[in-house]
């Protein structure tokens, strides 16, 4: 077949060990296509058939500028790779993996055996946790508190260097909180990484994200985790801390450059 | 799409039990800084010009990440187009006709070295 009549090739959720593929009934896929497994050696790789109209590199290139397509597509294949991850090891693969065929994929699972079952092996018995920290929404006090009132111009400056300097510390202490806080979650998990500061906008959260981080937090830590995040949260006040898991480990799954 | 936005922050945010079966779905931010950034790349078949990527990974994270936040992450594309430097091409401008005097004082000093050692 040339490329030219293709009209559908084959996506990759993820790929996991000693997945049972009646776990995978009933649940969504990209375009309502069922999801099948395929199997080199003990790797299994987690896909469903797509369709090049929407999938093939001019559809996806103007797909992925849209962001509502973005959104849902990204969704599903979150909700995929979730399903998978509950039940087996899972490396996650990234957004927009596509093979023409089976073959392929088993090819590139072949090509990549070593690494994979690596990144299996380093996974295996843990999830992802998100934690942030905000600072709280209470900073607002920093600018009503017991400040000289404005009479003059030099009261004025004052005022607003003090504000400045008190605004200075407060930062620079929420940042030593955050960086301990991440001190103390980090003896819990196997893996930590720190990811980039989230926008508002896009993730609608208030007060400035201090930290922004994820783990590997094996099950057995699962318990002790929550709890150090809970004690951390309402330990200080000038904090919010935000812990959002289990996620599949998306952070902890890289291939190491090659 | 967001998660906190017009509620109250509660001291700690825990969603352990709720995340699994979720009536919260996980926030959008977290997913894409997630699918799109993080997780297994082997190239398939369907390869999306990898110019293209970047642009859009730079948009969404303009979009994940505030923009002094972005510089910090070395994402600075802005500085490189002409609409945005104005004031750098006049830097360039000014740069060039330092070294072209540079250049002219050394090639003096040169020829006085040159006429000294003669």
């Amino acid at each position: 077949m040339t490329d030219d009549e293709r009209s559908s090739a084959r996506y990759l959720y993820a790929v996991c060990r000693r997945l049972d593929p009646a776990v995978l009934q009933g649940v969504p896929a990209l375009g309502d296509a069922p999801l099948d497994v395929v199997v080199q050696h003990d790797l299994m790789a987690v896909v469903s058939t797509v369709s090049l109209a929407v999938f093939g590199e001019e559809a996806l290139r103007r797909n992925l500028e849209d962001i509502a397509w973005l959104e849902e597509t990204a969704r599903v294949h979150d909700e995929v790779v979730r399903a998978v991850s509950r039940c087996a090891p899972t490396a996650p693969m990234r957004l927009a993996t596509i093979c023409f065929d089976d073959a392929v994929v088993r090819a590139r699972l072949r090509e990549w055996y070593v690494d994979l079952a690596h990144v299996l092996d380093r996974i295996e018995g843990c999830s992802e946790w998100s934690v942030k920290v905000l600072t709280a929404p209470t900073d607002q006090a920093i600018d009503d508190g017991a400040a000289p009132a404005v009479t003059n111009g030099a009261d004025y400056l004052r005022r607003k260097k003090l504000l400045a300097e008190r605004r200075s510390a407060h930062d620079s202490s929420v940042a030593e909180a955050a960086g301990r806080i991440h001190d103390a979650l980090v003896l819990l998990a196997r893996a930590s990484r720190i990811l980039p500061a989230q926008d508002p906008r896009l993730s609608g959260h208030r007060g400035t994200m201090v930290l922004n981080a994820a783990y590997l937090v094996p099950d057995q830590e699962r318990a002790a985790f929550a709890a150090l995040v809970e004690q951390l949260g309402t330990h200080d006040d000038r904090v919010v801390v935000d812990s959002r898991g289990p996620w599949p480990p998306y952070s902890f799954a890289m291939l190491e450059a090659r | 799409m967001s998660e906190t936005a017009g509620r109250p922050l509660e001291r700690v945010r825990d969603s352990t039990s709720l995340s699994r079966h979720g009536p919260e779905p996980a926030s959008l931010a977290d997913i894409l800084e997630r699918v799109l950034d993080k997780g297994i790349i082997i190239a398939g078949d369907i390869r999306v010009n990898l110019l293209d990527i970047e642009l859009l990974t730079i948009k969404l994270r303009l979009l994940v990440v505030s923009v002094d936040k972005a510089e910090e992450m070395g994402i600075d594309w802005w500085r490189h187009d002409p609409m945005l430097t104005v004031g750098e091409r006049g830097m360039e401008e000014e740069n060039r006709q330092l070294r072209e005097r540079v250049a002219e004082l050394e090639g003096r000093g040169a020829e006085g070295e040159a006429r000294h050692d003669g």
